[in-house]
């Protein structure tokens, strides 16, 4: 067989390279010892609160994909109101998270919106109380409302629940042409972990 | 006698000649051990030490916690220590200890966290006042089967704003530790 001179020169090389590079690597092997920590992997807690609310026990999250969830509130059916009666309606707030630790969070009814759907002056006759409670059920009691203002929080621990109750109230001056008119009521709710 | 007999009486008497030779070589000699002895070699080894703190995640309450069940919260501290015990052996042995690979944020709002440097102490000096040890550290045989704490703090920043960072996860599987000798001033190059 005759091997071109490039060919043997180029083996020649490559023999060289390789036995120079063992070469080194043998000169840097030292003793050493390795060991893995195992440690894990270091995981978030979700951030839900359950919004249900009473009469209907309709159960919404607070957020949904990300963007805050609205849920329509029934009042109590007690009628027609009338001028110095109240309605009644409540939420209740659930924590519910899968935190590792203390997780406590404060649910916050805001200064309630109440707008006119026609623009008759309704909204001006009408108050909103808030306070907490223990239940739903108790939201229907007048007596709790003694001394609450138009804003209130309750403190919920971890996977508890809590409650929110609202009374609305027409003026016992509202005028007689606002008969049949109706208002709409908007309270924020806000929630901070505490 | 023929020729053949007084052949084979000559070298008969030659065989026996030879075999009387063999007395005239005996000279003095003597005999030395070289007692060298043997060639022993030394040890070096890091290994966690199991028999006191293989590795656990502890909440800022000093609550240890099982990092795959449980889930961060703003405002959370976790601390992952471990002992490694450490065998160098070797008169001339030296070695540093260092942290191979690093904790891996794979989610969270980078400003809502703060992971802090592994922190080495070799607790086996002074047990209320471990000394700490740097990547720079030279170990030698004194500090032979010595332990070692190592330390890292996860932090959920309580400043974590809106709903930043639920349900991400922080890796930490490629944290590791090694133990390196290093050259004798005399080394060979082979």
């Amino acid at each position: 067989m005759h091997t071109p001179r490039a060919l043997k020169a180029a083996g020649l090389v490559l023999a060289a390279v390789v036995l120079g590079l063992l070469t080194v690597q043998g000169t840097y092997a030292l003793w050493n010892s390795a060991v893995n920590s195992n440690a894990g992997t270091v995981q978030a807690a979700d951030f839900r609160v359950s919004l249900t609310d009473g009469p209907t026990n309709t159960t919404t999250d607070m957020t949904v994909n990300g963007l805050p969830a609205t849920v329509a509130l029934s009042t109590t059916p007690i009628g027609v109101v009338i001028p110095g009666q109240s309605v009644y309606a409540g939420v209740q707030l659930g924590n519910v998270t899968n935190a590792g630790g203390d997780f406590k969070i404060r649910a916050t009814a805001g200064t309630p919106g109440i707008t006119d759907s026609s623009g008759s002056g309704f909204a001006s006759v009408l108050s909103v109380k808030a306070v907490a409670a223990d239940t739903l059920a108790q939201c229907q009691s007048a007596a709790l409302y003694a001394g609450a203002k138009n804003m209130a929080s309750v403190d919920i621990a971890k996977n508890m629940t809590g409650v929110l109750c609202f009374q609305v109230t027409l003026d016992a001056s509202a005028p007689g042409r606002l008969q049949g008119k109706s208002a709409g009521i908007s309270i924020p709710l806000t929630v901070d972990q505490l | 006698m023929n020729k053949m007999v007084k052949g084979a009486i000559a070298t008969g008497v030659g065989v026996v000649l030879l075999v009387g030779g063999g007395g005239t070589l005996a000279t003095w000699n003597q005999a030395q051990s070289a007692s060298m002895g043997s060639v022993v070699s030394g040890d070096l080894n890091l290994e966690v030490n199991t028999a006191t703190n293989s590795g656990k995640w502890t909440n800022a309450a000093g609550t240890v916690v099982d990092v795959k069940a449980y889930r961060v919260v703003p405002g959370d501290t976790l601390t992952y220590t471990q002992d490694l015990k450490m065998t160098l052996t070797g008169d001339l042995m030296a070695a540093k200890l260092s942290l191979t690979g690093a904790g891996a944020n794979t989610g969270f709002t980078p400003a809502s966290v703060v992971v802090s440097a592994t922190a080495l102490n070799d607790k086996s000096v002074t047990a209320s006042a471990p000394s700490p040890i740097s990547a720079s550290t030279v170990l030698t045989p004194a500090v032979n089967g010595h332990l070692v704490t190592a330390s890292t703090t996860f932090t959920f920043l309580a400043s974590t704003s809106n709903r930043d960072s639920i349900n991400q996860t922080y890796d930490f599987k490629s944290v590791g530790y090694k133990l390196e000798q290093q050259a004798p001033v005399s080394a060979n190059a082979q």
